[in-house]
């Protein structure tokens, strides 16, 4: 009986300790972690939404109406240039790929044209699916007007179509529907 | 005493050719050069730090409990670098971060605890940790380049077969994690028995 309570008091000196490490560098980190993520996502909807100086999020409720008609936008942002005049909007949405979801981010100019896309995250398989994150995949979108819903397809591709990736045309869609939901959401947002 | 810890470490049992564990990240991660490098070294960064924790805290923790303080100890060593990493170096948190979280489970860390920290005293301790984690990333090295070089043509992200050279995508695909590594296995026994025969 003796024994049991030693060993718990040891263990539990050690948990104690480890808590209050973890909670002391938790309550440094914390606020710097955040900073960095804020300023990872600016550059990276500035790099799809060149035009913009500034990005701030939508306003509340009208996302939450959007997010009632699809649940797979996950944040939109306002790009506003150095005089605080509207250039865009960036769009993130959930795309299913062949691995899991899909996340992707896209940049419209406010006259209707994709100025850029990126997939921030996904578990495609590599070599194949997993080209869709190289800039020549990427840059395809680059241009595309949001007057009509951007198709697949295996050939040279014409005005709103992207040529696939070879061996990944499942991960292709998908990534094409994401951009498709990026530009139901201007459409919305600009009637 | 110390060079010696170093060198069975890195040699003479070698944690992935020799001892066969950390499985799991080594066939995993090991789909291109950059990564089977990073994780290896994210891995040796850890096992230095928690082998010399451990070997500190040897006398202190009993026989009876050691292994749930291990991994309380590990846990905690690993989350508080993925921390400090994410907030003051971003830039090598962008390119690791994915694998920090794999070292808590890598059992390297946990065998070299139970095998090596908790027997020996600190310096030795850090040099097996030295040792077993660059023995970890050589290997990882070695066969995530030589997937790499058959599956994309490239090795650390630079075309080596140029671009005539169609890539067999199997070799970056799980099978062909197992298939380099038997093969590398095999490798290195055949080179053990070579020298034992010759002495």
């Amino acid at each position: 009986m003796r024994e049991i309570i030693k060993l718990g008091l040891i263990l539990f000196i050690i948990t104690f300790v480890a808590a209050a490490l973890l909670g002391f560098a938790n309550e440094v980190t914390s606020d710097l972690i955040a900073q960095v993520q804020e300023q990872e996502n600016n550059k990276a909807r500035q790099e799809i939404l060149p035009s913009a100086e500034s990005f701030e999020p939508l306003d509340e409720s009208e996302f939450n109406t959007i997010v009632s008609e699809n649940d797979k936008v996950i944040e939109v942002y306002i790009g506003k240039d150095s005089n605080n005049e509207l250039v865009g909007y960036t769009v993130k949405t959930r795309a299913s790929g062949y691995g899991g979801d899909i996340d992707i981010i896209t940049g419209i100019s406010v006259e209707g044209n994709i100025t850029g896309m990126k997939v921030v995250s996904h578990s495609e398989t590599p070599g194949l699916g997993a080209n869709a994150q190289k800039p020549e995949f990427q840059n395809q979108f680059v241009g595309k007007s949001t007057s009509s819903k951007i198709t697949v397809v295996k050939t040279v591709p014409k005005d709103n179509e992207i040529q696939a990736i070879s061996g990944a045309t499942i991960t292709s869609n998908a990534v094409s529907n994401g951009v498709n939901m990026a530009i139901d959401v201007f459409n919305k947002l600009v009637k | 005493m110390s060079l010696k810890d170093f060198k069975n470490g890195l040699i003479d049992e070698n944690p992935t050719f020799v001892q066969l564990i950390g499985m799991c990240p080594t066939l995993a991660v090991t789909t291109s050069s950059m990564s089977g490098l990073s994780m290896g070294l994210a891995t040796t960064a850890v096992l230095i730090g928690s082998n010399l924790v451990i070997s500190l805290l040897r006398k202190f923790i009993p026989d009876k409990i050691r292994i749930p303080a291990f991994v309380v100890i590990i846990a905690t060593f690993v989350t508080l670098i993925q921390m400090f990493m994410n907030a003051f170096v971003p830039a090598l948190y962008a390119s690791l971060g994915l694998y920090i979280p794999l070292i808590v489970v890598n059992c390297i860390i946990l065998a070299r605890a139970e095998a090596f920290a908790s027997k020996y005293g600190p310096v030795r301790s850090m040099a097996d940790g030295l040792g077993m984690g660059l023995g970890f990333t050589a290997a990882l090295t070695i066969l995530a380049s030589i997937r790499e070089l058959l599956g994309a043509g490239s090795i650390f992200g630079i075309s080596v077969l140029g671009s005539a050279y169609k890539p067999a995508l199997l070799m970056i695909l799980p099978p062909g994690a197992f298939l380099a590594l038997g093969i590398l296995i095999g490798f290195k026994n055949w080179i053990t028995r070579k020298k034992a025969m010759n002495n």
